[in-house]
């Protein structure tokens, strides 16, 4: 009997194992369902088509199968338009990530400093998270930045002897760009300034107080030396989202310098990202196959730009350190 | 605290801590930061005043040429013609009900998966949970139309699930809850198991009544996600289910423009939202704080 | 052991260290109860029953700006249905970007079985539009104008019945050219010198559209040159320097400071004239109601005046106006196809009733029928006439087979060329050469 115990014990052991193994895997396919089928249904499946597409010669249809290679990605990056809705891009971003940063923080390092009200004021610099592009893109375009004498800004200007200023159209100065980044600005920053809040309470008060005993001196010092050190991991959690974020912009762009009522309509052609000239692209002109090119174009560029950022903020390391 | 020297020159360092430090000079910074954060706030809120005063208004009155500050008389009827002659209740009630049901499933199904992929050992799970980080990265635009295409496939087109469902399933929300889940305390989870209780009744009966917070929060960034979004309620929904951005946009396309109305449709289009706001603010900041952690 | 072998509980202290998010359960629960609700009371959907043996058609439109044309489409519909009780008419009064949402339901299968539009090839060669021509009998075809017929027809079938025919010009304020002691504007330098003289201030000479005219005048301003853009017989001849300098004007009048940009309407819409912010505009006769109710007599309508010089296109400089408009179509994938058919011939063929008004009571369109608009009282007169007779004289078309593709790479050589100063011979010969390769790609 005993010299039979050991294999017939480890053979039970391996049984509940398996059931153990089995009623695991049952489980785990059980919870992720949803999410498997509906990403399946309505991600993978899309972006397979998607991919299928653009190598088709695909107008006013969505049929696979009129294939002609590389042709629409040829003709995508042969586009003027498209490397300018680039340059566009890379403009808008260059000025809205570290003006959301700068402005995020600086709200959140005040809001922090503030005693009595601090929640009142949190709340004031908060709320635009809630309004939506539409709204807020028609209060700048028809309230604050209206280019006629009663615009909100045309009014504050004409009280020190400014002429109307049109805010929106094709001037010599780009003054549309004020327009859109102060929109995005408004709508985005009280939410950075929330992760920037959490960060900032994350920091050891008695770090400032031993700095000081090394003969920091408080303000700018203890800025440099404790606060932005310590902010790290939340300061690429900022670029990082709010980069990604510029990179797909499209609600404003559309809805300020659009027309209304076409895609072609307005002043679109001043400044257009790449979602605004795909969208003009696969539904203006219903090139689905071209307009699927440059979508996978697009999202390499972003895969690109995410991964070298991560290379150049450490974005691996940051998060290990935690 | 802080001692000042007579001549009122600070005390050498070493007679002074950082605080007091700070103290002394913390009259003119306090009076520096709240006035900053006075005119900055009004900044901030300049907007909604210039909507509420706008919706308020005659047209006359917004289109003067001299700066009114307040409606003198408020126009009460630019709100009851907008309610009477608009289709942005059928809006309200739309976008109310697509966004609770975005909410409530997007959160469960993601909680669901977050919780298999952290805590239920199962081969090939890291490749699962890798095919899910690599959707995140390819931006909406790219398969906006196939998606379309499938969801008119479904019969979807005109009807208010063909808005929700595509919705419904966010793979941010499962990353933030698979690490939620990582940090759950293991020695709680083991004695619950060794009382006999499956995968099911630990999720269901432990884990996820103790993730109301991260539900909470993340439920709350969701709603503003759900109430706000406008293309694909646009394209999906047309006449049928109108949600209360696009009715909101129709005014902007009208092709002769009530500024009035228009900025009285914007109140009533975000005010719901603005309550809700305010109301949920607590799990609206964790949810914040929650996006901002990364991976 | 055993005992404490129980599963934790909420608000087992074990937990405390781990919640980072510790909320009240009670409120979250009463939220979620409250979101049921919200959710049972606002999902509901009046879904409308349909009796036995009824075809129900959808039919979309464009959303018309003018007041009551929404009631009117679907009065109509509802006096078919009295008519015909089987056949019932779900009417889509479509906000937003039209052509995309049409689009996007084309492609994706889910097309109304009748919509506004205008028919393209890719449309036909991909079996999206029904022909038409047994909609318009032989007796009645002479009835409706031939350029209208032209437009709507490719590779000899006709895919589209005209609902409405638009045309546009230039609405001007005599007041204000009398107190500056012009006449409207005969040529093109006229009317540079006209906007130039006649803004004073805040109150502009000229509104072309917000974005200087570059959509609105991309046709217009060539065809008042002479040129042309894609022939009957499928040739591209608009690089010329006739169009060439079409341009170059557009380019001098958005260099001055005569044109009104960043109104809250566009050209489309008559407000700009109506609040006095232009003293000339660029607009739709459909609009003419609406200014003659708010200006009365102080407006004149003339076409685009002609580009005197130009020379090197296929025609002389010449006034210009468009002829355009939306077309009734009928989705050949329809499964009530006969019926979406019946009810467009009934709509838009024989009931000149609903023509009649639908033309002439809202806003002013020129009846596509011919007998039906010169029996238009409305239109017999004044500028409604003077317009109706432009259009007839002047109007044009663009060619069926010009595609998106085509009018963006048209639209942003235009825009290059008045924004930024580029080189307008260079950009017209390399849209036209687009233009080429497009159409040869479409005509595959």
């Amino acid at each position: 009997m005993a010299t039979t115990t050991l294999p017939a014990r480890a053979a039970r052991r391996s049984a509940a194992a398996r059931r153990r193994d089995r009623s695991a895997t049952f489980a785990f396919w059980v919870l992720m369902s949803p999410m498997v089928v509906g990403l399946l249904l309505f991600t993978v499946i899309p972006i397979v088509w998607g991919l299928l597409l653009s190598f088709t010669d695909a107008r006013s249809q969505i049929t696979v199968g009129d294939w002609i290679g590389f042709e629409n990605y040829q003709w995508v990056l042969g586009q003027q338009e498209f490397l300018r809705s680039l340059r566009t891009i890379l403009v808008f971003t260059v000025f809205i990530v570290p003006l959301t940063f700068a402005v995020s923080l600086g709200l959140a390092l005040l809001v922090d400093r503030a005693g009595w009200g601090r929640g009142i004021f949190r709340t004031a610099f908060f709320i635009p998270t809630a309004i939506s592009y539409v709204v807020a893109s028609l209060v700048w375009k028809l309230g604050l930045f209206n280019s006629l004498p009663y615009g909100v800004a045309n009014l504050g200007l004409s009280n020190f002897g400014i002429d109307p200023i049109v805010w929106i159209g094709p001037g010599d100065i780009p003054w549309y760009w004020v327009v859109l980044v102060t929109v995005r600005l408004w709508l985005q920053v009280g939410f950075y300034m929330i992760i920037f809040i959490a960060g900032l309470q994350e920091i050891p008060k008695d770090l400032y107080e031993s700095a000081f005993v090394d003969g920091g001196r408080p303000g700018w010092t203890t800025f440099r030396t404790i606060t932005l050190p310590l902010l790290r991991n939340t300061s690429i959690a900022v670029i990082v989202l709010s980069l990604i974020n510029a990179f797909q912009a499209f609600d404003e762009f559309y809805n300020v310098l659009g027309g209304g009522s076409f895609a072609s309509g307005g002043n679109l052609s001043l400044a257009r990202p790449p979602l605004v000239w795909l969208y003009q692209t696969a539904f203006g002109g219903q090139e689905y196959g071209r307009g699927s090119a440059g979508a996978f174009i697009l999202t390499a560029l972003i895969i690109a730009v995410t991964l070298i950022q991560g290379r150049v903020l450490g974005f691996g390391r940051s998060s290990a350190e935690k | 605290m802080a001692t000042t020297l007579p001549g009122g020159r600070p005390a050498p360092r070493r007679g002074g801590s950082y605080w007091g430090r700070l103290r002394g000079r913390r009259v003119l910074g306090t009076v520096a930061v709240y006035a900053a954060l006075i005119v900055l706030a009004a900044l901030f809120l300049l907007p909604f005043y210039v909507m509420v005063r706008s919706a308020l208004m005659t047209n006359r009155q917004i289109t003067a040429f001299e700066w009114l500050w307040l409606p003198n008389p408020p126009q009460w009827d630019n709100l009851r013609e907008l309610l009477d002659e608009s289709d942005i209740l059928i809006g309200l009630r739309n976008s109310a009900g697509i966004a609770i049901i975005q909410v409530v499933c997007q959160t469960l199904f993601a909680a669901m998966a977050g919780y298999a992929l952290a805590r239920i050992p199962v081969r090939g799970r890291d490749l699962v949970f890798f095919g899910l980080l690599t959707t995140l990265m390819i931006p909406s635009a790219v398969t906006f139309v196939p998606t379309y295409a499938v969801v008119s496939w479904l019969g979807g087109v005109g009807t208010l699930w063909g808005i929700i469902v595509p919705g419904l399933f966010n793979v941010f929300a499962t990353f933030l809850f698979r690490q939620f889940y990582l940090d759950f305390p293991v020695e709680i989870e083991e004695a619950g198991r060794l009382d006999g209780a499956g995968y099911f009744r630990t999720f269901f009966g432990l884990a996820l009544p103790n993730s109301y917070g991260i539900m909470a929060a993340l439920g709350a960034l969701s709603f503003i996600g759900s109430w706000n979004a406008f293309l694909w309620p646009l394209v999906i929904g047309g006449q049928d289910a109108k949600t209360v951005q696009v009715v909101l946009s129709s005014f902007l396309t009208a092709q002769t423009i009530d500024l009035a109305q228009l900025f009285m449709a914007a109140v009533v289009g975000a005010a719901p939202l603005v309550i809700i706001f305010l109301v949920l603010q607590r799990y609206i900041v964790e949810g914040v704080k929650l996006s901002g952690i990364k991976g | 052991m055993a005992k404490q072998q129980q599963a934790p509980i909420i608000g087992d202290p074990r937990l405390a260290g781990w919640r980072r998010h510790p909320l009240d359960r009670r409120a979250f629960i009463r939220t979620l109860t409250f979101a049921a609700g919200a959710v049972y009371a606002g999902s509901r959907q009046a879904q409308g029953t349909v009796a036995q043996g009824t075809t129900t058609l959808t039919q979309w439109y464009h959303q018309y700006g003018e007041a009551g044309t929404e009631d009117a489409v679907r009065r109509y519909a509802q006096e078919y249905t009295e008519a015909n009780p089987n056949v019932e008419v779900e009417v889509n009064w479509t906000v937003g970007d039209y052509p995309t949402i049409l689009n996007t339901a084309l492609v994706g299968g889910q097309a109304p079985d009748l919509f506004e539009s205008s028919p393209n090839l890719d449309w036909v060669r991909n079996g999206l539009i029904a022909p038409l021509d047994d909609l318009i009998p032989e007796d009645i075809r002479a009835d409706f104008n031939p350029r209208e017929l032209a437009t709507n027809t490719i590779e000899g079938q006709l895919y589209g019945v005209k609902i409405v025919v638009d045309t546009g010009g230039i609405y001007y304020r005599p007041s204000y050219l009398e107190q500056a002691g012009l006449q409207p504007p005969t040529n093109v330098d006229e009317l540079i010198a006209a906007a130039t003289a006649l803004t004073d201030g805040p109150v502009k000479g000229l509104f072309l559209g917000n974005d200087g005219g570059i959509s609105s005048m991309q046709q217009i301003m060539p065809w008042a040159a002479g040129s042309d853009f894609i022939t009957a017989d499928n040739q591209v001849v608009f690089d010329n320097p006739a169009t060439i300098l079409a341009y170059e004007k557009l380019r001098e009048l958005n260099q001055t400071d005569a044109l009104l940009v960043g109104a809250p309407t566009d050209w489309f819409q008559p407000d700009s004239l109506i609040q006095g912010l232009v003293a000339m505009q660029w607009g739709g006769l459909w609009a003419m109601p609406q200014v003659t109710e708010e200006l009365e007599d102080d407006f004149g309508f003339i076409a685009f005046p002609p580009l005197a010089g130009a020379s090197g296109g296929p025609a002389q400089p010449t006034p210009a106006t468009f002829l355009g408009g939306w077309s009734q179509l009928v989705n050949a994938k329809s499964p009530n196809l006969d019926a979406a058919k019946a009810y467009a011939k009934y709509l838009w063929v024989d009931n000149t009733e609903a023509q009649r008004d639908f033309n002439l009571s809202y806003g002013f369109h020129v009846p596509p029928r011919i007998s039906v608009a010169q029996a238009a009282e409305p239109l017999q007169s004044g500028p409604p006439a003077e317009a109706v007779n432009i259009l007839n004289q002047y109007g044009r078309s663009l060619s069926p087979l010009w595609t998106g593709a085509m009018g963006a790479a048209l639209g942003d050589a235009v825009t290059r060329i008045v924004r930024e100063g580029a080189d307008a011979t260079a950009e017209v010969t390399a849209a036209a050469e687009t233009t080429r390769q497009e159409l040869q790609r479409l005509l595959g």
